[in-house]
């Protein structure tokens, strides 16, 4: 139990949408191990992408609780769970997300600007090398409106790397892409996860990638089951 | 955080891709307005009241009928003030050929404490003092008593020799019936003249001069005895009241761009958080606090506002040196310095407009919930930066607190809008149910569906539109009643005191020289002494000091007619021993039509029956009287005649020669004073000209701003009907239609507000006529629609690309 990096307790999660509730997770338990990769997959519509801003602390259970790193992220209030985010978590979403404003380079210095390191020089030759890694030397000053989506989310990529988080989220990183470019962004992410060791929690409908993880845990009617 | 120069770039770039520009650019406009038109408004300000000092001839003056008495001056002098005495009077003057009325005023050396007093002498040297032994003539005298520099004149018991020319004098008075030729002796000389009886009349005078604090202190200690008065700069003078218009029109203008700018300001504010909440969502995703949050939106702010002090602030002292070239004849060389209050004032209201407009929606940015780069939400915001919004009321309240104007017109435009707006979005709504093409009844049911959506642009377009078209208005108003009171043809001549005897040869001799003149008025003066029977001095209106025409010698007239400028606002020109009465002064007195009135001219009374009131337009330079007298009340009465003609430069000769022919005759030139007049008016013209087409700027670019930023809202929707299927045609059609109607209602609905608020200010605020402006509903209806063609054209393209 002490290798649990996080750990879900029976939760729910029910929204109001046009006056009705609609229950999307139904009671939900689950531990993922430190170092472990995850998939997690259902149907369109299953409530995957809700219980992944859960696990992120992006979102509040209805009811339940979750631990992330030892401490009960179901129970912090908006300002920790976003301290939370910036020290241990990294993202990689399916539209991408870069800040539209900012060049490649910024995109990915970004979290540790967040984080407070506000040294320019270091954060940007840490940048840089992971550019470097994700096949992107020499684009940093391009901005996301000159970078094709495969690029777009190979920044991401290097974003959500650079601040060696503990867990990476990962929802649908590859729903946008051609299937050739989300080969290319797959190995990449797999890679990056292995050098780093990183906890992977990695949403997909795709049962190919699923495969690649260690475990998987699918969604389906508000409940989740672990496949064999 | 320590703000890093990444963070610094980046918020660079977030004002300028994120549409943060148009705020910089309202905020700059702000500032820029308010430093110009203040700093202008000081200027000129200061230039007045320097002027209307120097035509006192110093800060402050008593004004008595009794000597001033030594006990005063020696107050005066204790309180650390300079003072200098004047003594004036009317007496003949005799050359050896001629003789004429004339005002002494005897002065000290030190004469004038402010003002111009040009003497040149024989060997055309200036000087600016009058001293002991010296006789100065103003240019008039030397024609009618037909004398040159070095003769003598006699002066009461005096004989003096003539030094030299008046050139410029303070204390020139602009009223044709009282103005006589005057000379300046040294107060050494008094005595000589023997002038100085008892019973003569003679009018002292004492100028004071000192810092404003110590004027105002003796002013309040000193007891005003009777037959004193204190003269001072606020009394109101014609070019007095014409600056005072102009410098209404500037506030107005002001407070109107403020209002145009503090609406780009917001709505660009509003469409930013609109578009950033998702940027927003991204940070809070990746970790970022609400203070780190907060000092990134401070960061932009404070960048928005430093480039907008650093940029307006230069831009406004441009502005205002241009503002001023027209002025350059009426503004003194070295102008007055302002300091640095205007800038304080554009800060202030930049500060007070800004922080609410930037700060109420970006606390809502910092709301956005990092949930929604997953899944967007319905989020509710916080209330608590509302109550920034009290910066600008306060502000409002400490300025405009007691003057009920300026809040009749926010509020009445605030109520005009919301009817208006609801009145035309019915139209709309109406004409939706009719059988339209496919592109009209698409558009129409698109405005009438979102109805708040909808009226929030109508209320947005035709607010601009009317701002817009009140500032050129008002403008307009203005300029046509300037132009009007001083029409190319005004007469800038006065002949008056003509005898009965030479009136008729002195009308055929102005008819000789083929100058355009009025009809010859005769003048009877004369008092009021009874109304319906009863003594005037058992009046109670007797006793108020206001009203001085029972105590004094007023001008009398007879006519066969009425003449055509005065209207006739009661009554009937009828009916035997009758009078015509001026309606304001009929009303100060309480008379009644059919009211009988008794006069008196030499100790000889008459009556007359009221028969009509008259309206005067005592501003025109035409011969106006209060009483006009059917031709039986007064005929047998002595009386003078007056005629006014006009001369123009090159006539100077016959002017000249009319004076030697009748040298009894009072010859008031006022060509200098009138082109004078109307070259400050031609100046002050230019000047509203360009502060007008600065404010229909500032509208139109709110306008534009407003359009696009609106149908860059669109962009969404339309892709989607693009990626339905939708031809391009089709939904340039829509867009042109709805836009289309919009322009054309809002146009519609900004000229009626127009014409009303317009009709309010003319009114109450500016007192002018007011008149129709029919060509309003075709200008704004066409002015909206063509701003909507040129923002939809520039944006259209890129609405329709096609999809990646
Ligand atoms: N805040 C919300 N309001 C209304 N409906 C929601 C909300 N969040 C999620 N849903 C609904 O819950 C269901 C699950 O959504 P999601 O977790 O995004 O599914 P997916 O498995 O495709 O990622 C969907 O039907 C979605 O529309
Ligand atoms: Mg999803």
């Amino acid at each position: 139990m002490s290798q649990s990096i996080i750990s879900v307790e029976n939760i729910t999660k029910s929204v109001i949408s046009n006056n009705n509730e609609l229950s999307i997770l139904k009671g939900i338990s689950f531990n993922i191990n430190a170092g472990e990769s995850v998939a997690i997959m259902g149907t369109s519509g299953a409530g995957k992408s809700t219980l992944m801003s859960l696990l992120a602390g992006l979102d509040q259970p209805t009811s339940g609780k979750i631990s992330i790193l030892g401490s009960t992220i179901s129970t912090m209030d908006d300002e920790q769970r976003a301290k939370m985010r910036s020290e241990s978590i990294g993202f990689v979403f399916q539209n991408f997300l870069l800040i539209p404003s900012l060049n490649a380079l910024q995109n990915v210095t970004l979290p540790m600007v967040l984080r407070g390191n506000e040294d320019e020089s270091s954060n940007n030759q840490k940048a840089k090398a992971l550019l470097k890694e994700v096949g992107l030397a020499g684009r940093e000053t391009h901005l996301p409106t000159q970078l094709s989506g495969g690029e777009q989310q190979r920044v991401a990529l290097a974003r959500a790397f650079v601040t060696k988080p503990k867990i990476l989220f990962a929802d649908e990183p590859t729903g946008n892409l051609d299937q050739k470019t989300a080969q290319h962004v797959i190995e990449l992410l797999f890679a990056m996860n292995k050098d780093q060791g990183t906890t992977l929690v990695l949403v997909t409908h795709d049962a190919e990638l699923a495969k690649r993880c260690q475990r998987t845990l699918i969604i389906s009617d508000g409940q989740c089951q672990e496949s064999a | 955080m320590k703000t890093n120069k990444m963070i610094i770039n980046w918020s660079w770039r977030e004002i300028w891709s994120g549409q943060l520009w148009p705020v910089m650019v309202a905020l700059t406009l702000i500032i820029a307005c308010v430093v110009a038109l203040s700093t202008l408004a000081l200027r000129v300000e200061k230039v007045m009241t320097n002027q209307g000092r120097a035509l006192l001839a110093a800060d402050l003056v008593m004004r008595s009928s009794n000597p001033i008495s030594p006990s005063l001056v020696d107050k005066a002098e204790a309180a650390g003030l300079t003072i200098s005495s004047q003594s004036r009077f009317q007496t003949m003057a005799f050359s050896e050929e001629k003789l004429q009325l004339v005002t002494v005023k005897s002065v000290e050396t030190s004469y004038p404490l402010r003002g111009a007093l040009n003497l040149r002498d024989g060997n055309e040297v200036v000087t600016h003092e009058v001293k002991p032994g010296e006789l100065w003539l103003s240019p008039r005298l030397f024609s009618i008593l037909e004398t040159e520099i070095g003769d003598s004149i006699a002066i009461g018991d005096a004989e003096l020799t003539i030094t030299g020319v008046i050139d410029d004098e303070p204390e020139l008075a602009y009223n044709p019936f009282n103005s006589i030729p005057n000379l300046f002796i040294h107060s050494s000389d008094l005595d000589k003249t023997g002038a100085i009886q008892v019973g003569s009349r003679v009018r002292y005078r004492l100028f004071l001069n000192g810092d404003l604090t110590s004027l105002a202190a003796f002013q309040e200690s000193y007891e005003l005895q009777p037959g004193e008065s204190w003269v001072d700069q606020n009394r109101e003078s014609r070019a007095a009241r014409l600056m005072d218009k102009a410098k209404q029109y500037l506030s107005l203008t002001i407070l109107m761009v403020i209002l145009m700018a503090a609406v780009t300001l917001i709505l660009t504010c509003l469409h930013y958080v609109r578009n950033r909440s998702e940027t927003v969502s991204m940070l809070k995703s990746m970790g970022a606090s609400r203070a780190w949050l907060r000092s990134w939106l401070t960061t932009q702010v404070l960048i928005m506002f430093a480039v907008a002090f650093v940029i307006g602030g230069s831009l406004g002292l441009l502005l205002e040196y241009l503002l001023r070239i027209p002025l350059a004849g009426i503004l003194p060389k070295e102008l007055p310095s302002v300091g640095a209050q205007p800038f304080v004032f554009a800060i202030g209201v930049a500060l007070c407009i800004g922080l609410p407009a930037l700060l109420i929606p970006l606390t809502r940015l910092l709301d956005a919930p990092a949930i929604n780069v997953i899944q967007k939400q319905a989020v509710q915001y916080s209330k608590k930066s509302w109550w920034l919004l009290l910066l600008p009321l306060t502000a409002l309240v400490m300025f405009y607190g007691t003057n009920i104007q300026v809040w009749m017109v926010l509020i009445g435009l605030l109520v005009l809008f919301v009817v208006l707006a609801s009145l035309s979005f019915k139209f709309l709504k109406l004409m939706s149910q009719l059988k339209w093409n496919a592109a009209f009844s698409l558009a129409l049911s698109r405005i009438s569906r979102s109805p708040k959506n909808s009226m929030m642009q109508l209320a947005a377009l035709s607010g601009s539109l009317m701002l817009v078209a009140l500032i050129w208005l008002i403008k307009s108003d203005l300029l046509g009643d300037w132009q009007q009171t001083l029409a190319p043809y005004a007469p800038n001549v006065f002949s008056i005191n003509i005898s009965p005897e030479d009136q008729p040869n002195y009308l055929k001799e102005l008819d000789k020289f083929e100058l355009p003149r009025s009809d010859a008025f005769a003048i009877i003066r004369g008092r009021i002494t009874k109304i319906r029977e009863q003594n005037i001095t058992d009046l109670a209106i007797y006793e108020d000091p206001e009203i001085r025409i029972l105590k004094r010698e007023v001008n009398f007239t007879w006519m066969d007619q009425l003449p055509v400028y005065n209207e006739v606002v009661a009554g009937e020109w009828t009916g035997e021993k009758t009078v015509s009465v001026e309606v304001e002064v009929a009303e100060e007195l309480g008379i009644k039509l059919g009211d009988e009135m008794t006069f008196e001219v030499n100790s000889q009374p008459f009556t007359a029956t009221v028969n009509s009131f008259r309206a005067v337009e005592w501003q025109s330079l035409k011969p106006n009287f209060v009483f006009i007298f059917n031709k039986d009340a007064v005929a047998d009465l002595p009386a003078t005649w007056m005629v006014s003609f006009r001369a123009e430069e090159n006539q100077t000769t016959f002017v000249n020669q009319l004076a030697r022919l009748y040298p009894t005759v009072t010859l008031l030139d006022l060509r200098t004073m009138a082109s004078k007049v109307q070259g400050l008016l031609r100046q002050i013209s230019w000047s509203l000209t360009g502060l007008a087409a600065l404010g229909v700027l500032a509208g139109i670019l709110l306008i534009f701003t407003l359009l696009r930023l609106s149908l860059n809202e669109r962009k969404r929707e339309i892709t989607l009907y693009r990626t339905l299927g939708a031809s391009k045609k089709r939904i340039s059609n829509t867009l042109w239609a709805e836009y289309g109607l919009l322009a054309l209602s809002g146009g519609f609905v900004a000229a009626i507000a127009a014409e009303i608020i317009l009709f309010g200010l003319m009114t109450w605020s500016f007192e002018l006529p007011t008149q129709w402006h029919p060509m309003m509903f075709i200008v704004l209806p066409l002015l909206a629609v063509l701003v909507v063609f040129i923002s939809l054209s520039t944006v259209i393209k890129a609405l329709l690309k096609p999809l990646r």
